[in-house]
C-alpha cells in the first residue's frame, strides 16, 4: 500500500489530552462528532490508529481513504 | 538440572470479587445460562461493556468450580498460555494440571499433548468446571489460537470455556456456532436498558433522579455500562443530581473521557494524584504501590476507593486490585498532561519490583513500557538460557525483535540467543541468518569484543543449521569442538553432535561417526537428551550410507525416543530424528512408513528460505514416493528441490543425491510408460486398483471391499499381468499414467 491520507470519524468529541492518543493527526470536533484526518505510512500504522479507538472505546463511524478518489 | 517453573503471577489467576453493589441486570445473567448445554461462550464487545463482571458473577450464582486466567500480551506464547490455564486448573484440585505442566516444562514440546493431558485431567473432575480465558483479545499468535481451537474441540462434557474478548478472536467458532455449542453475549444484549440504568443509579445507589434523567443518561452513553458507573460514581457527591444529567445531556464531548474528568474532578487531590499513577499499573498489590509509588498508606488508600465506589476492584487472591481499564486510560491521558514523565518513571520502577520478586514477563512489559531497553537487554542476557530451557523461546524471539539492532549488537548473547531460538520455534532460516551475520559482523570488526562463550555457541548453531553452506558449517563445527574441548564446558556435547551432522553433510562420514561417538561417550551425556539425541541422527545417517540397516535403526530410534522422553519430538531435532527414521524405512522397503516419518520431517523442515535440510528432504521424500510409484508428487518434490538447490548454490552431496531420484524417477516412468493394455480392467479390479494407490494391506483393502484376502490377490494379480508389471508400486505408476486411477477415483 503507498502512504496514503485517511479520514477516521468517531462518535463524540473528543478532549485535548485524548487527542494525544492521535499524535500527528489533525482533529475536527463538530456536532458531537470528531474527525482525524492523518497521513498514515502503511496498514500497521492505520491498524494501530484502530486499535487505539477501539482500546478507548470510542465508535468508529467511518474510515475512508482520501487519496484515492478519481480526479473528476 | 532441570530448571524451575517461571513463577506465576497471581494477579493473572484471580477472578475479580463479587460485589454486591456492582450485579449486572439478571436478564443479561440468564442470556449466558445456555452454556451448561453449549460447552463454549464467546462474550465479545467494546471495553467498559460488564464483560468481565457479568461472567464473573455469572460463574458465582452456577456455584461451579472456577478456573479464572486474565490474559496479557506475554501469552502469546503458547506454554505461557498453556501454563497459566494448566496452573488455574490446579488451583481447582490439586493435581488437575500436573501432568499437563510438567509436558510444558519441556523445550520444544507439542502443545497439543500439554492440552490432550490437561483435558483428559480435566475428565476425571467429577463436577461442573467454568474455565474462563479472560482478555482473549490480547493472544493474536497464531500458534496459540490453533492450541485453543484445539482444546475446545477436546473439552469434557462437565467442562465450559467462556471467552472475554473486546475483539472477534480468531478462532474457528462457525463449526461450534453450527453445531449449536456456542452461546454468544454481544454489546447489544450488555448494553443497558433504562431500567438497568435505573437499578443502578437509583434503586442501588440511591440518587435522586426521575425517568427523564435516566432517559438522559441512557441516551446519551447508549446504555454503555462503564458510562452509567462512571455517572453513578459522580453523580454521588454532585449537589443536584438533576441538573448535572441535564447539563451531560447538552454535552458533545466523548462520554468516557467527559465522565472519567468529572469523577477524577470529585477526587481531593491525595486520592487522585494516587489513582492516576495506579493506573499506570493497572494491577497491583498495597505493597507494589507502597514501593512504587514511594507511599506508605497504600493498603488504607485502596480500601478505601474500593467501598467508596467502583473504580478499583478488589481481586480474589494475594491481595491484588485491578483498575477499570477503560477508566485507567482516561486516568493516564490526565497524569500525562499534569505530571509528564511519571508515566515512564513508574514503569522504571515497577519493572524494577517484578524483576526483584522474579516475575519476568511483567518486569519485561514494564521495562518496555518505560523503553529501558538496556534493562531488557541485561535481563534477557542472564535469562535466556534458563528461557530456552523451559521452553519460552518464542517470548524470547519476541522481546529481542522489539529491542533496538544496536543493543543486539552491544549484548551478542542476544543474537546467540535468537539464532538458537529460532531453531527452537521452527521455520524461521531467514531471521536466524540475520543473527548470526549479526555475530560475524562483529567477529569482523571488533573481535576482542566477542567473548569465548559467543564465538563457540556461534560456531555450534551455524554447524546444526548448515549455515551458510555445507563447508562452511564444517569449518565452524570443528572450530566449536576445538574450542569446547579447550573450555570442557558445557556446550561439549552440543558441538561435536552438530559438528558430526555437518560432517555428514559433506561427506566425511569416519570424522562424522567419530565425533557423534565421542559425543555420545561424554560423562554427561545422560543429561542432555538434545545433544544426544543429534548424535545419534549422525551415527543412524552414517550406518546408513555404510549400508549397516540394522545398527542404523538402532540409533535412528534411539534418537526418536530420546526425543519422545522430553516431549520434543515436533521441533527442529524432531524433525531430524524422523529423517533419520524415515531413512532406516526407505532402506529396508517399508515405503508407507517412510514415506510418513519423511512427509512429517519435511513439514518440520519448511521455511521462508531454502535450506539444506528442506531440499534434502524434499529429496528423500520424492524417492520414496517415485518407489511407490507416485511420479506426479515424486517429480514436483524433485523440481522443488533442483530450485533449492540452485538457491542454496550448493553442489556436493545435495547434487548428487537430486541426480540419483532423477534417474530413479526416470526410469520408472519409462517403465510405467512402455507397452500396450491389450485387455482393460475389469470394474472389480478397478476397484482393487484404486486402493493399491493407498497405504492399505491386501488383506485392508479386501475388508474394504468386502471380498476374500484371495479374491482381492487375484484380482492384484490379473491387474499385473494385463499392465504388464511386477510391482504395487509399478502398477499405479502405469495405472496413473494411463489415467486408470482418475476413473476409480470418480466411481468412489
Amino acid at each position: 500500500m503507498p502512504v496514503c491520507d485517511y479520514q477516521l470519524v468517531v462518535d463524540g468529541e473528543l478532549g485535548d489530552d485524548v487527542g494525544r492518543a492521535f499524535a500527528g493527526m489533525s482533529l475536527n470536533r463538530e456536532n458531537g462528532r470528531t474527525v482525524l484526518v492523518g497521513t498514515m505510512r502503511d496498514q500497521a500504522q492505520l491498524q494501530g490508529v484502530l486499535q487505539r479507538i477501539s482500546d478507548l472505546g470510542l465508535t468508529l463511524l467511518k474510515v475512508s481513504a482520501l487519496d484515492d478518489e478519481p480526479p473528476f | 538440572m532441570p530448571d524451575l517453573p517461571p513463577p506465576i503471577s497471581e494477579a493473572k489467576l484471580a477472578a475479580p470479587r463479587v460485589r454486591a453493589n456492582a450485579v449486572p441486570p439478571p436478564r443479561i445473567l440468564d442470556a449466558l445460562e445456555g452454556v451448561h448445554e453449549a460447552a463454549v461462550a464467546l462474550v465479545a464487545a467494546p471495553p467498559g461493556y460488564g464483560k468481565t463482571t457479568v461472567v464473573r458473577t455469572w460463574c458465582a450464582q452456577r456455584d461451579a468450580a472456577l478456573a479464572w486466567v486474565t490474559l496479557d500480551a506475554g501469552d502469546n506464547d503458547p506454554t505461557r498460555l498453556w501454563s497459566y490455564v494448566a496452573t488455574a486448573a490446579d488451583r481447582v484440585r490439586n493435581g488437575l494440571g500436573r501432568r499437563a505442566l510438567q509436558r510444558l516444562m519441556v523445550p520444544g514440546a507439542s502443545i497439543d499433548f500439554a492440552v490432550d493431558e490437561l483435558m483428559n485431567a480435566l475428565a476425571t473432575f467429577d463436577q461442573e468446571l467454568v474455565v474462563v480465558l479472560d482478555d482473549l483479545h490480547e493472544v493474536t499468535d497464531s500458534e496459540c489460537l490453533s492450541s485453543i481451537d484445539y482444546a475446545l474441540t477436546r473439552l469434557p462434557p462437565s467442562v465450559h470455556v467462556v471467552l472475554i474478548t473486546r475483539t472477534d478472536p480468531a478462532l474457528e467458532l462457525a463449526a461450534l456456532r453450527a453445531g449449536g455449542s456456542l452461546v454468544e453475549l454481544r454489546t447489544d444484549s450488555l448494553a443497558f436498558t433504562t431500567e438497568d440504568a435505573s437499578a443502578l443509579l437509583v434503586e442501588r445507589g440511591k440518587i435522586d433522579l426521575g425517568a427523564d434523567d435516566i432517559e438522559t443518561l441512557c441516551r446519551r452513553t447508549d446504555g454503555w455500562p462503564a458510562a452509567l458507573v462512571l455517572a453513578a460514581v459522580w453523580l454521588d457527591r454532585v449537589d443536584d443530581p438533576q441538573r448535572a444529567v441535564a447539563e451531560f445531556g447538552g454535552e458533545h464531548r466523548f462520554v468516557a473521557e467527559y465522565l472519567s474528568e468529572v469523577v477524577l474532578g470529585g477526587l481531593d487531590d491525595d486520592t487522585r494524584g494516587f489513582v492516576l499513577r495506579a493506573s499506570v499499573l493497572g494491577r497491583f498489590t498495597a505493597e507494589l504501590c507502597d514501593d512504587v509509588l514511594e507511599r506508605s498508606d497504600s493498603a488504607s488508600m485502596l480500601k478505601q476507593l474500593e467501598r467508596s465506589n467502583l473504580l478499583v476492584t478488589r481481586l480474589e487472591r494475594g491481595g491484588w486490585y485491578r483498575i477499570h481499564p477503560l477508566f485507567a486510560e482516561f486516568a493516564l491521558f490526565r497524569l500525562a498532561s499534569e505530571a509528564p514523565g511519571s508515566e515512564a518513571e513508574i514503569n522504571r520502577s515497577a519493572a524494577q519490583w517484578f524483576l526483584d520478586r522474579g516475575l519476568l514477563i511483567e518486569g519485561i512489559e514494564h521495562a518496555f513500557a518505560a523503553t529501558e531497553y538496556g534493562t531488557v537487554a541485561k535481563v534477557l542476557v542472564e535469562q535466556h538460557n534458563p528461557m530456552i530451557r523451559s521452553g519460552r523461546s518464542r517470548t524470547l524471539l519476541r522481546y529481542i525483535r522489539a529491542l533496538p539492532g544496536t543493543l543486539i549488537f552491544e549484548h551478542l548473547e542476544l543474537a546467540i540467543a535468537g539464532a538458537v531460538a529460532t531453531t527452537a520455534v521452527g521455520h524461521g532460516a531467514l531471521e536466524r541468518r540475520r543473527f548470526l551475520q549479526l555475530v560475524r559482523h562483529a567477529q569482523e570488526s571488533e573481535p576482542a569484543r566477542v567473548s569465548r562463550y559467543v564465538e563457540a555457541s556461534a560456531a555450534a548453531a551455524r554447524a546444526m543449521a548448515i549455515e551458510p553452506d555445507i563447508a562452511e558449517a564444517v569449518r565452524e563445527g570443528r572450530h566449536a569442538v576445538s574450542l569446547a574441548l579447550a573450555g570442557e564446558d558445557d556446550s561439549v556435547v552440543f558441538s561435536l553432535s552438530a559438528c558430526a551432522a555437518a560432517l555428514y553433510f559433506a561427506e566425511e562420514l569416519d570424522e562424522a561417526w567419530a565425533m557423534a561417538m565421542q559425543a555420545v561417550e561424554r560423562p554427561d551425556i545422560g543429561v542432555r537428551p538434545a545433544g544426544h539425541a543429534m548424535a545419534r541422527v549422525a551415527l543412524a545417517l552414517v550406518a546408513l550410507d555404510r549400508g549397516q540397516l540394522d545398527t542404523a535403526r538402532i540409533h535412528a530410534e534411539t534418537a526418536k525416543s530420546l526425543l519422545g522422553d522430553i516431549g520434543s519430538s515436533r521441533s527442529w531435532l524432531g524433525a531430524e530424528a524422523a529423517a533419520a527414521l524415515g531413512s532406516v524405512n526407505a532402506a529396508e522397503g517399508n515405503l508407507v512408513q517412510a514415506e510418513h516419518e519423511l512427509a512429517h520431517a519435511e513439514r518440520l523442515f519448511r521455511d521462508e528460505v531454502a535450506t539444506v535440510q528442506h531440499t534434502w528432504l524434499l529429496l528423500l521424500l520424492a524417492r520414496v514416493r517415485c518407489r511407490r510409484g507416485r511420479l506426479d508428487v515424486a517429480e514436483a518434490g524433485l523440481a522443488s528441490a533442483s530450485t533449492a538447490i540452485r538457491e542454496l548454490g550448493e553442489a556436493g552431496r545435495l547434487q548428487t543425491l537430486a541426480n540419483e531420484v532423477e534417474a530413479e524417477i526416470i526410469e520408472t516412468s519409462t517403465r510405467a510408460g512402455s507397452g500396450e493394455v491389450t485387455t482393460p480392467p475389469s470394474a472389480a479390479e478397478l476397484k482393487v486398483l484404486g486402493l493399491l494407490a493407498t497405504d492399505l494391506s491386501v488383506r485392508e483393502i479386501a475388508d474394504q471391499l468386502f471380498i476374500s484376502a484371495n479374491t482381492a490377490r487375484s484380482h492384484t494379480r490379473a491387474l499385473y499381468r494385463k499392465l504388464g508389471v511386477r510391482t504395487r508400486a509399478d502398477a499405479v505408476a502405469r495405472a496413473a499414467k494411463l489415467g486408470l486411477l482418475e476413473q476409480t477415483e470418480s466411481r468412489m
